[in-house]
């Protein structure tokens, strides 16, 4: 766990720039790179607040995994690296009003639970607490083990049920 | 100086925004999934935060981040199958020419 301003803010401006460029970068190579260093960056946060084991996941299925996939189906596309035209739609007054008041609505919202209505009273705003290594691993697997068994049995049956289909359409020629 | 709840959730609030403006706004496939991605981790990164800042004993928050996450990369992996059969009848990755499967 750290709690290192300099470490945290320098992050968050590297964190927004390279999601600001795999926006808008007219390139989608480029993009997947960016959102490579973003999930890469998503890692480190949760390095940061004291959860190694989702900085692990983190950082093996989006650092990854993930980037693979993208990078094939960019691939078989046929034309990577080829500049995308007229990528970004028109921008029209009622379409960016709306987008606008959308945003600060749920701003406004957001910041209105946080700062009055989902208060417990054991919520701690300025210091981080301290979490050892080993009640972290010990809240995981009571978690996944007791608390969520059903849950994480369900997201097992769901990845298994995706690898199947995945092999049956394969194996029809989809 | 310590870093405070309202940094790591406004980062959060921050990365949610930037991937639902690039969901809506562009019009490559790929990028409207990189964006939902994005969202999908602004969401994680206030998960685990209210997990270690509110709930430092039993650390939900961080159990359904590795829920979600792991139900991310499903999503996503349909998703581009999805994307290769329309991509293959369309022959373009324009998401405004995905109308009909």
């Amino acid at each position: 766990m750290i709690d290192n301003p300099v470490i945290f803010y320098s992050a968050a401006f590297m964190i927004i720039a390279f999601a600001l460029a795999a926006l808008f970068s007219r390139n989608v190579i480029y993009s997947l790179l960016a959102s490579v260093c973003v999930f890469f960056l998503g890692a480190l946060f949760f390095y940061i607040l004291g959860s190694e084991y989702n900085a692990i996941i983190q950082a093996a299925i989006y650092g990854l995994a993930v980037p693979v996939i993208l990078g094939i189906s960019i691939m078989f596309r046929g034309k990577y690296g080829q500049k995308q035209k007229n990528e970004q739609r028109k921008f029209t007054v009622p379409y960016i009003m709306l987008m606008c008041a959308g945003i600060f609505c749920l701003a406004f919202v957001y910041l209105v639970m946080i700062s009055l209505v989902m208060l417990p009273d054991t919520f701690n705003f300025t210091g981080m607490p301290e979490i050892s290594a080993y009640d972290n691993i010990l809240a995981f697997a009571k978690g996944i083990f007791i608390n969520y068994v059903w849950a994480f049995e369900l997201v097992s049956l769901l990845l298994t049920i995706v690898i199947a289909g995945f092999s049956m359409f394969r194996k029809r020629g989809a | 100086m310590a870093v405070s709840v309202y940094s790591y959730l406004f980062l959060g609030l921050v990365l949610f925004l930037i991937g639902l403006a690039g969901s809506v706004l562009t019009k490559n496939v790929i990028k409207v999934l990189i964006s939902i991605e994005f969202m999908l981790l602004g969401v994680n990164i206030n998960f685990v935060t209210f997990a270690v800042f509110c709930d430092s004993v039993n650390l939900d928050g961080c159990i359904l981040t590795l829920f979600y996450t792991g139900l991310g990369a499903v999503e996503l992996a349909v998703a581009l199958y999805l994307f290769y059969l329309m991509f293959r009848k369309k022959q373009s990755d324009d998401i405004g020419k995905y109308t009909e499967l």
